[in-house]
């Protein structure tokens, strides 16, 4: 082993780099564990009460026997699974038209893009979460209003990712058909739109990915679907249909993350 | 014969300060072929963004088939971009689109409404589009991706695509700089022949000089934004060379290039 300064100074700032940013890494998560007055050890200490809650409580899974329960939980993974496509594609449709007036190469107002690009930004950092219960306290619960939170949130995430998309797009193909005397529309149909679709596609189908996710959360708070069926059962103490509710959940999640994969792979995207 | 275009004392800054064209006058009629060279940096693709107002002029007057380029809005100006066929050196072709499809979008000036959104075109256009892609040599590729072609073929799909415009002008800007040689005798050749054909005027922006000289009926030459030679191929002898590109600085021609010739 070479003594330290025999390498060269780069590489000896890089290790002093790493070491210090280690160093601040470990202070920061003790400090924060300190705030949250929680060690994350004693789950694995005195957390027994823990882990008898999951083993006995959760385990195993239930299928409700009473009549017309398991429909009940069925139509719910429906209700979240159609909530979920709605509110995705709805946006999409939307984003398209805003995304055009977000990027200074496209938009025919090129200076009102900022002002466009930050009120999605505006509402995206607010999570659907959010929205669903601001949404909830002015229009009362209800699927419709867990649509809304949804279609809230994507539409301002696709704007930014389809207006990315556009600006990525080399400029020469549309100022040919600007050369032509295409108007506005025209260019956006035959110009943009086929060089973006393949990324707008790709877009839709990760926001369809977290929409699933999202809305059996937003359906917890009041959103309907499956969420607020499984919330039914927690309140009710009934852990085992609970857990084989998650299951379920998860199950709806794997099989529309390997949809969407199958169909990234077969659009070659 | 009417000029198609005049330049009247065009002059044209732009917002950094660059002084790109000072003080232009020119006369341009139908069966022109133009040359337009000069150095990098002269403002050659200036002079033709100009035409189609793709970007305005700072002072003058820019006159399109009668028409002052600078008074007119929407409609209108879109009228006039109809009238004027572009071609660039980057082809700016619809990668995702086929040939037929990227050839047929010069009609879309045309078409108005809904059938211009969707791309309804006529079938005489259609017919003609195919006609005109297999007289190019291009029967074979109608249907594959524009993005997929050769460089010489991809510039063929944007001639055929100027030309369906039914323009009455054709400017082109450095249409052989990314062109081997033989593609860019192929798309010289055609861009001569079309203009004939069809009584067009031709402006091209070159880099090679022996090109401009086999094919132009007309050489205009330009120096940090000025016009400072204007006449036929024979006239352009050493001394103009000199005061197009400097003492010491004409470019060499390239063996290949001088065999154009014809
Ligand atoms: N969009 C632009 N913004 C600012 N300056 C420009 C722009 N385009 C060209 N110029 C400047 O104008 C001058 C002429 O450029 P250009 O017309 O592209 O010349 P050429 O095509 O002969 O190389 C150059 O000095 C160039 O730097
Ligand atoms: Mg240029």
């Amino acid at each position: 082993m070479p003594p330290d300064r025999a390498l060269p100074e780069a590489v000896r700032a890089e290790r002093r780099a790493y070491a210090l940013f280690f160093g601040a890494l470990l202070l920061v998560v003790a400090l924060c564990t300190w705030g949250v007055a929680f060690n994350p050890f004693e789950l694995f200490g005195k957390g027994d009460a823990f882990w008898t809650f999951l083993s006995e409580d959760f385990w195993p899974p239930r299928i409700p026997q009473r009549e017309g329960r398991l429909e009940a939980i069925l139509a719910g993974i429906g209700v979240t699974f159609a909530m979920a496509v709605a509110s995705a594609t709805v946006a999409a449709v939307l984003a398209f038209l805003v995304a055009l007036f977000a990027s200074e190469r496209v938009s025919p107002f090129p200076r009102l893009a900022p002002l466009v690009r930050g009120a999605a930004t505006f509402v995206r950092n607010i999570p659907a979460l959010v929205w669903a219960f601001i949404l909830f306290s002015s229009l009362g619960i209800g699927t419709g209003v867990g649509f809304v939170a949804l279609t809230l949130s994507s539409l301002a995430f696709l704007v930014r990712a389809f207006a990315e998309t556009m600006e990525d797009l080399s400029q020469d193909g549309l100022e040919s058909l600007l050369a032509i005397g295409a108007t506005f529309p025209q260019r956006v149909a035959h110009g943009i739109l086929p060089s973006c679709l393949g990324g707008f596609v790709s877009w839709y189908l990760y926001s369809l990915e977290v929409n699933i996710r999202a809305s059996a959360v937003v359906g917890m708070v009041g959103g309907g679907g499956i969420g607020l069926v499984l919330f039914s059962y927690i309140k009710a103490f009934n852990y085992h249909v609970a857990f084989f509710i998650i299951l379920l959940i998860a199950a709806l999640v794997i099989a529309v993350d390997w949809m969407t994969g199958r169909l990234r792979k077969e659009l070659a995207l | 014969m009417q000029p198609i275009l005049s330049f009247r004392n065009v002059s044209k800054r732009y917002a950094n300060g660059a002084h790109a064209l000072e003080d232009i006058t020119l006369d341009i009629r139908p069966g022109e072929f133009v040359s337009v060279i000069g150095p990098s940096g002269s403002g050659k693709s200036t002079l033709l963004r100009l035409v189609n107002r793709l970007i305005p002029a700072t002072s003058g007057h820019v006159i399109l088939d009668g028409r002052d380029m600078a008074r007119l809005r929407g409609a209108d100006l879109r009228a006039q971009r109809r009238k004027v066929g572009m071609v660039f050196q980057n082809y700016n072709l619809v990668h995702r689109l086929s040939v037929f499809q990227n050839a047929l979008h010069g009609r879309l000036g045309h078409l108005g409404g809904l059938r211009g959104l969707l791309g309804l075109y006529a079938e005489a256009d259609k017919r003609r589009a195919f006609d005109l892609l297999v007289s190019l040599g291009l029967g074979a590729f109608c249907y594959a991706r524009a993005g997929e072609l050769s460089g010489g073929q991809k510039q063929r799909v944007g001639i055929a695509r100027a030309i369906m415009q039914d323009p009455k002008i054709l400017l082109c800007d450095e249409p052989i700089a990314s062109l081997d040689p033989a593609s860019a005798k192929t798309i010289m050749e055609t861009l001569r022949d079309e203009t004939r054909r069809r009584n067009l005027a031709c402006v091209v922006n070159l880099h090679q000089l022996d090109v401009a000289r086999a094919y132009s009926t007309r050489i205009v030459g330009l120096r940090q934004g000025r016009l400072v030679f204007d006449g036929a191929p024979d006239a352009l002898d050493a001394a103009a060379l000199a005061r197009i590109y400097g003492p010491g600085h004409v470019p060499a021609a390239a063996p290949e290039e001088a065999a154009h010739a014809s």
